[in-house]
């Protein structure tokens, strides 16, 4: 498959994930788009990571593996994100009992 | 030294004919989810009569709603549990790559298992396993 | 790996074991006092391993680091920053929370990402770097959980951040993409002399962004504010100096590989950015009654400023950049450090009510904080001028007229509401409250003394500037 198709679906994703950053209310859904956000960008590099080693393959055995590798890192990053996240957002619900980002608005001058 | 990571066919990328483990896969999943659904239905008993619907609470009629939060305790082993989970992506790299990496790589690896013994020895300690208070 | 590269290593691997070894004390259970007193060790030990390694720099370990006088400068400041902050944190954590010791780790952790920051030279290391320090940032500012403001902080922060990363992941992708490499000086040979397409321009505006919000530079700023009022006072200290310093020497380097400063575009998009900051973040700052808040602005203003040092990418520029951050760095953890003394158990000194009148109630903390704000504000004899006496110095001798007039402009507007505060801290004293005796006698004295020795260095870097400037210059030599 072309390269083209890869990057539209990639940035496709990309784009629900913004829309639903914007959108939504809910912090856990708002969490769960930046996940599809970091997902869509594993997946360009993948195909990135394919696309160099193709091209590159007869000089250098190993083009094209930084992207692979790269993608590992984001997802063990995300992971300590989303815990993180999740932490936050059950103390948000103990204080306030809602997970709804409308209510965070307190902080003002 | 070489590192594989993915191996993808790489002879005709463009036949449609590559896809067919994918549709493979699909159909297998269908069919499990069919198959259990459908088994535990003809498999376990049903006996439904109007007082083995209703609530049970030693007698007395029940009160409020049953789907409460759960506890926080699972909340926390849960989260753990996705931290644990996650890491062990890196040890597919070093599986896959055993033989070449040699005694240089299992030292990293032991190296990466000792710190993480080090977090689960603390998750011990703080009492974030311990289901009972 | 040879073993002068893991020798040269050797500072960030104690930075590394020192979160392990706060974790097994803790594990322990051993006390917080003793965990201060460890971690202030491990510190020191990392201070001692880079004096112990410099004659060995600089080191390459391909192909994630570079260890070179550039690295060691900035990683200087931020372990600097970080020794302060500690400092400060012991009285304010044990005042405030039941269980303040897992605060050390997330410190260690954030420090590390910081450190590991300034001597990257790949994506991976800069995103492994940027996300140690972003995701231990996150529960470090919501870490008083039982204040709704610390925990709004620490989502708000949280959202934002992780948006940006994604950003900042698929500029990298889109970068890999044109250049088939992620390593900096690779980048930027492969750039040289090549006309990137539209997915490419895409990918740098994203890069732009991200940076631009991790240095809270207008117009990506509008985190800055919330998060340093709703963070506790030890950790808005440490935001506006150790993550900012890490993040601006990886900018720097980055740039510096492919010539940033080269495109007449990009010269222009990042002094657009240093002047509306300026402006903005000056601005904004003149009518704020919280202190936390315009202490952020005032931070805004200041990277604004900062980024003229930056703009002609050259050695003097560096140079420039390394003391400015410095001086920065010391003046606005006094000033936070005079905030975190003053907290009270419920609440951080945030309101200008509370610094009514100190002088004459103590008349040593409301000097620290007169000679911080002095030095933010750039009056002369103290370091704040001196620093931006060499970026305006290096800004108009690479000709950057109009960001450097700019910078005198604004620089008279912040006058007005630093100047404000230290009229508040003259006025006539309301009744005196209740003294409480301190609980832990020591530490209070160690407090005080680190708030004077920094005041002490604010003076001594503005009269005496050569020396530090000398040092600076030698460090850079070793690349």
């Amino acid at each position: 498959m072309p390269i083209e198709r890869y990057i539209f679906l990639a940035i496709a994703l990309f784009c629900i994930g913004i829309a639903g950053v914007l959108i939504r209310r809910n912090a856990i859904i708002v969490f769960m788009c930046i996940e599809l956000m970091l997902n869509a960008v594993n997946l360009l590099l993948v195909a990135f990571s394919k696309m160099h080693h193709l091209k590159a393959t007869a000089a250098n055995a190993t083009a094209g593996i930084e992207g692979q590798l790269f993608v590992f890192f984001i997802m063990v990053v995300a992971a300590a994100e989303v815990s993180v996240g999740l932490a936050i957002i059950v103390m948000m619900y103990r204080n306030v009992h809602s997970v709804d980002i409308n209510f965070l608005n307190r902080l003002k001058h | 030294m070489h590192i594989y990571l993915l191996q993808a066919v790489t002879q005709n990328p463009d036949s449609s004919y590559w896809y067919l483990p994918v549709g493979l896969q699909l159909l297998f999943a269908i069919a499990f989810v069919g198959l259990m659904m459908g088994v535990t239905h003809l498999l376990g008993p049903s006996r439904k009569t109007a007082d083995k619907l209703s609530n049970f609470e030693s007698g007395i009629e029940s009160v409020g709603n049953a789907r409460q939060p759960m506890a926080v305790k699972y909340f926390l082993v849960a989260i753990l549990f996705v931290l644990f989970d996650v890491e062990v992506i890196f040890f597919y790299p070093y599986a896959v790559n055993f033989k070449s990496l040699g005694w240089e790589g299992f030292l990293a690896v032991m190296m990466f298992v000792g710190f993480f013994l080090c977090g689960f020895i603390y998750i011990i300690k703080k009492g974030a396993l311990k289901w009972e208070d | 790996m040879s073993n002068e590269q893991l020798l040269a290593l050797l500072p960030f691997m104690v930075l590394a074991g020192a979160s392990i070894v706060v974790i097994l004390m803790i594990a322990a259970r051993l006390s917080h006092t003793a965990i201060q007193v460890a971690g202030f060790l491990m510190l020191c030990f990392t201070v001692l391993a880079m004096g112990y390694v410099r004659d060995i720099l600089p080191q390459e370990i391909l192909p994630l680091f570079i260890i070179d006088g550039f690295a060691a400068l900035y990683t200087g400041v931020i372990i600097f920053s970080v020794g302060v902050v500690g400092l400060l944190s012991y009285i304010y954590f044990e005042e405030r929370e039941e269980n303040p010791k897992e605060y050390y780790i997330l410190l260690f952790l954030a420090t590390l990402g910081a450190a590991v920051l300034t001597i990257s030279r790949h994506f991976v290391s800069l995103f492994l770097g940027l996300e140690i320090l972003s995701v231990s940032l996150y529960a470090l500012i919501a870490y008083l959980r039982n204040r709704n403001n610390a925990i709004e902080s620490g989502l708000k922060y949280l959202i934002l951040a992780a948006l940006t990363s994604a950003f900042l992941l698929l500029g990298m992708a889109l970068f890999y993409m044109e250049t088939g490499s992620m390593e900096f000086n690779a980048i930027g040979q492969k750039l040289a002399g090549s006309d990137p397409g539209v997915l490419f321009k895409l990918g740098l505006a994203l890069m732009v962004v991200a940076i631009g919000f991790k240095l809270a530079l207008v117009p990506f700023h509008l985190w800055a504010a919330d998060v340093y009022q709703g963070a506790p006072a030890p950790v808005t200290a440490f935001i506006a100096t150790a993550s900012k310093v890490g993040v601006f020497a990886v900018l720097m380097r980055f740039s510096l590989a492919v010539n940033l400063q080269q495109s007449e575009f990009l010269l222009n998009v990042f002094s657009g950015i240093a002047i509306a900051s300026m402006i903005l973040g000056n601005i904004l700052a003149l009518r704020q009654q919280n202190i936390k808040r315009l202490l952020a602005y005032s931070s805004i203003a200041h990277l604004g400023y900062l980024i003229v040092a930056f703009l002609p990418g050259t050695r003097e520029g560096i140079e420039a950049s390394v003391f400015y951050l410095f001086a920065y760095a010391i003046t606005i953890l006094s000033a936070f450090g005079i905030v975190t003394i003053l907290s009270t158990r419920m609440k951080d000194a945030e309101d200008l009510s509370v610094y009514r009148g100190l002088f004459w109630r103590k008349p040593l903390l409301a000097a620290v904080l007169a000679v911080s704000l002095f030095s933010l504000a750039g009056i002369p004899l103290t370091a704040g001028f001196f620093a931006k006496f060499i970026v305006l110095l290096t800004g108009a001798n690479y000709n950057l007229w109009l960001p450097v007039i700019v910078l005198v402009l604004t620089s008279v507007i912040g006058l007005y509401y630093y100047l404000r505060i230290i009229s508040t801290l003259f006025a006539s004293a309301p009744a005196a409250e209740p003294r409480h005796k301190p609980l832990h006698p020591f530490f209070h004295f160690v407090t005080y003394a680190t708030l004077f020795v920094l005041m002490v260095m604010i003076c001594v870097l503005g009269v005496f500037p050569g020396p530090a400037i000398e040092g600076i210059r030698q460090f850079l030599m070793i690349r």
